[in-house]
This record gives C-alpha cells, structure tokens and sequence, in this order.
C-alpha cells in the first residue's frame, strides 16, 4: 500500500490492519509524519507536532500489541487535539499571544480516556483565537487553510482538525463546539463532526468559550470513526459540573439499521430566508441530499423554523457574556494580547447588561422547550452544515456570518446532539455538509442517520488534490 | 431600550466598565453592541413574566407533551 493510501485509511481499517500486522504502529505513525512533513507548510494545521511522544507512544502500543494487550479500536491509532485541550507538558494555545507558552501540568479528561484507549496523541492543532475569532493575521501562528483550495477558510473554529483530516495527515481529532464549531470546519472540509449532546462528554481541561454553550467532540472522515472515538471519551466525569450522569449507549450498535421510516424534520419557513438566506448553492446541494433521505425511506415533514431562527440571538447573546466574563481579568491586563478578531467580538460582552444575559437564558428556556416538541412529531431535523460556501480569505467579511441564518447555534442552545457529513460540492469545489440533529442524547440516531447516508454517496470517498 | 447607542454613549460604557478603548476601537465595537443590544430586546419580547432563565442546562430533559 502507498504511504499516502495508509493516511487515508478508517480508523476501522487501521484497526483491522494493525491486528493482522500489515503495519506497525511506528510505521503508521512515520507515514502521517512524512505526509505533515511535505504537506503542511501549505494549510498550516498544526501549531505543535509532538513527534518524538507520538514515536514513543507508537512504540508502546506495538509492545502491547506484540504480547497480546488489546485496547479496542483506538490502540495504536493516531489522533490530534484541537489546541484548546489542556495536554500535561505539551504547549496548550488556543491559537492565541495570550496563552503562546502555557504548558499544563494536567490532561484534559477526553485526553486521557484516549490515552487509556491506546491512542497516539501525536500533535495539537490550529483554531481560531480562543474558539473565538476568525481566521486573524494579528495571531502568533499563522491562520489554517482549507485543503480543497487554500486561498479559502477551512471554516472554524477547529479549522486545523478539519484540515488535517481532510488533508490525511490525522485519523481522528477532537473539536470543541460552541456555536457550530466543530460542524462548520467538516463542512468546509469534506469532512465528518460530530457535537455530541451537552454534557456527554466531559469540557474538563477544555479552555471555555462559553460554559453554557461549550461543548467536547470528535471529528473524522467517516461517521464510523465518529462513532468510535466518541465511544472512547463519553461519560460522566465528577471534574465537570455539566457532565451529564446517564449510561451512555453503544454508538455503533444500530449504526447500520438504515432509516426506512424515519421521520425527518425540515425547518425551512422562517429559517432559511432569514436576513440574506441561505446561499444558492448550498440550498441546491442540500435539496439533493434530502432526496438521497427519501430514497432511502424517510419522510418529510415541514415544520416552524422561526424558534430555530431566534435561537441564533439567544446563543449569540449567551456566548458574548460568558466569553467577556471568562477574559475579563486577563483582557484588564494585556488586552493586545489578544487578537483584533478576538477583542472586537468579546468586547461586545462589556456592553450588555445582567438583565440582557438574563433575558437571553429565559429565551433559552422557552426556545428550548419549542424545538425539543417537535420531536413528538419527527424523529430528527435536517439542515445544511453552513448556511454559505467557504469563503475567500481576501473577500472574508466578518460581518456577514450574522446576515445569513445560524444553521449550528440553536443545537448549542439546546443541547441537543447534531452530526455532519459530507453531500456534496459547489461549482467551485468546495464541500457541502449535510447536518441531522437528533432528540437529547440521542446519538446513535445521528449516526444512523449519517451512515446510511453516507453510504448511499460517494462523497466521504473524495479527496482534496495537493 | 431599543434606542440606538452612540458613540459618546460607548465611550461613556466603556468608561464605566473601566475600559481603556481608543476612539477607532469604540467606532469599530458599535455596530456589534447596538446589534446585540437590538437582539437582547427582541428576546425580551419573546419572553413572559413566568418564562425563568435556564440558571442550570438540564442535557437529559424532557419534551413536555
């Protein structure tokens, strides 16, 4: 096999192939190293590669392998972290001049339940600022570009996981998620996220953005792997006061039961016009997809979008203050530390009273009980992963992300858990997501859903050429 | 409350809050505050006096019938 095909393989693949010894860890490990090696210099997905740990950690898991020691699906796989995940003497960022030489001397708890699971922690990767700004050229690394055609954004803001796994250079990557950043990026980049229910996995050790809205989750080619690395970090975990207490189920087992009678919400009235509405082109490959769901056996049903609509001003509201009053103390003190991107969005937060935060959660509440109802009558929501195609680094415009309708806050608003996976491409190349949403905590709908659509397609088998 | 914020209104805030802001920053920061102003009041038109603020996200939950 090629060193480049190795890169591509399924976390399922590598699993099966390590086991009848077709490559080492070690060698599984050199393969991606060579690839970043050749390849990174030109989308700059990671801000620290830990090479000789990776090389360690491969070496361990062949030992364990060899005697016949057998973590589950994760042993000996390499996987990267958003820069955001505290790693115990390993540079933890978060893209950022305020955090640029912060060693921890302590793992997140999704770190270490991937450490317990036998994978290869081999770097961590570029974000925007503090999950916060946009790609900036004012931060200390440079800003991570999108493996389908680099003068565009890979989306955010864990642009260097979706980068990266679009580009072969990781199998597997944990995001973060506050208002649609780790489904935005696998948009953009062709690629599978996955922001599990609130509370499903632990933010132990994850820098906040916003404690009510964060949430932890993986990222992949496929929605197998998703599903898998999901298995390995879900659980309640005593260290975080949001963890959710509930047995969390297999995520595989009815991955593959189809959806012949699933009843697919689409909330388009009030929604998708809003402000500009959605792009053109997105709409079109959407329409394709909902198609690929009905052959498939669902139904349609239509249903109110205008609670999905206001959710975008609840979770902006919400995300604003929490983000302020987390910076606070230390924008007090070196507020040009921070990204320009960054300050203007956070500074936002300054201005807005108690009473408005306020107001935002009792929205919250109400919205929340509105979206949650529909599933009396559907079983899942079905929407575009972004409203717009990536867009041009020299035509970007901040601005206009709060001109199109949010088709990713309401689902932090809510808690309620929502995948993405690949359905397409614009004329200009660019990947299309598809995003299902299932009831709370309810997962293995997402990813029965999402696999039965994805193998339907091809387009999780596309590969950007660099 | 829905009345739109000025500048010497931001710069007035900003004071308040204890924020060194140069005048470029403060124009930079007003279209952002008046339009999250703008969506704190519309929120506030879609609540009742009885709607509490979700203090405490409650994952599990549950779709009242």
């Amino acid at each position: 096999m090629e060193p480049n095909e190795v890169c591509y393989l399924t976390i399922s693949e590598i699993a099966a192939a390590l086991r009848r010894k077709d490559f080492s860890p070690v060698e599984l490990t050199q393969a991606l190293l060579q690839r970043i090696e050749a390849i990174d210099g030109k989308l700059h997905s990671f801000i620290t590669l830990t090479s000789d740990l990776a090389l360690t950690q491969a070496k361990q898991a062949e030992q364990e392998m060899r005697s016949g020691a057998d973590r589950g699906p994760l042993h000996g796989v390499p996987i990267a972290l958003k820069d955001l995940y505290a790693t115990r003497g390993i540079r933890t960022t978060c893209h950022s001049a305020v955090l640029e030489n912060w060693v921890p001397d302590y793992d997140a708890t999704a770190v270490t339940m991937f450490q317990q699971a036998g994978a290869i922690l081999f770097g961590k990767l570029g974000m925007h600022e503090f999950a916060f700004g946009g790609p900036s050229i004012d931060a200390p690394f440079p800003a991570v570009r999108n493996p389908w055609n680099t003068d565009h954004i890979p989306g955010g803001s864990s642009s260097g996981a979706g980068a990266a796994l679009a580009a072969g250079l990781c199998y597997g990557a944990l995001g973060s998620d506050t208002g649609g950043s780790i489904r935005t990026p696998s948009s953009h980049c062709g690629i599978v996220g996955i922001k599990p229910a609130y509370g499903r996995v632990s933010r132990y050790g994850v820098v906040p953005l916003s404690w009510s809205l964060d949430h932890a989750g993986p990222m992949a080619r496929g929605v197998e792997d998703c599903a898998i690395l999901l298995q390995a970090i879900a659980g309640y975990d005593a260290k975080d006061p949001a963890s959710a207490n509930v047995p969390v189920p297999n995520f595989q087992s009815e991955i593959k039961a189809g959806i012949k009678g699933l009843r697919v919400g689409m909330p388009r009235a009030h929604w998708f016009d809003e402000n500009l509405g959605i792009d053109p082109e997105i709409e079109k490959v959407f329409n394709q997809a909902i198609e690929v769901l009905k052959e498939l056996g669902a139904s349609l049903v239509d249903i109110d979008g205008k609670p999905f609509s206001l959710a975008r001003k609840a979770n902006q509201t919400i995300l604003v203050c929490e983000a302020y009053a987390y910076h606070e103390e230390t924008y007090r003190e070196t507020p040009m530390k921070f990204g320009t991107s960054v300050r203007r969005r956070m500074l936002e937060g300054a201005f807005l009273s108690a009473a408005d935060y306020i107001a935002a959660q009792r929205a919250r509440a109400v919205l929340n009980e509105q979206i949650r109802a529909n599933f009396s009558r559907v079983d899942v929501f079905a929407v575009p992963g972004a409203p717009r195609p990536p867009e041009a680094f020299a035509k970007m415009n901040p601005q206009e992300q709060n001109l199109r309708p949010n088709f990713t806050n309401p689902f932090n608003l809510t808690g309620l858990p929502a995948i993405t996976v690949p359905c397409g491409f614009t004329a200009g190349n660019l990947p299309v997501g598809l995003q299902i949403v299932a009831p709370p905590l309810d997962e293995p709908t997402c990813f029965r859903a999402a696999y039965a659509y994805e193998q339907a397609t091809e387009w999780h088998n596309q590969r950007p050429a660099l | 409350m829905n009345d739109e914020i000025t500048i010497d209104g931001l710069r007035g805030m900003a004071q308040r809050a204890g924020l060194k802001l140069s005048d470029e920053e403060l124009q930079l920061l007003l279209p952002g505050v008046n339009r999250s102003k703008r969506q704190a009041a519309e929120l506030r038109e879609m609540i009742a006096p009885t709607d509490e603020p979700a203090a405490k996200f409650n994952a599990p939950g549950t779709v009242r019938k």
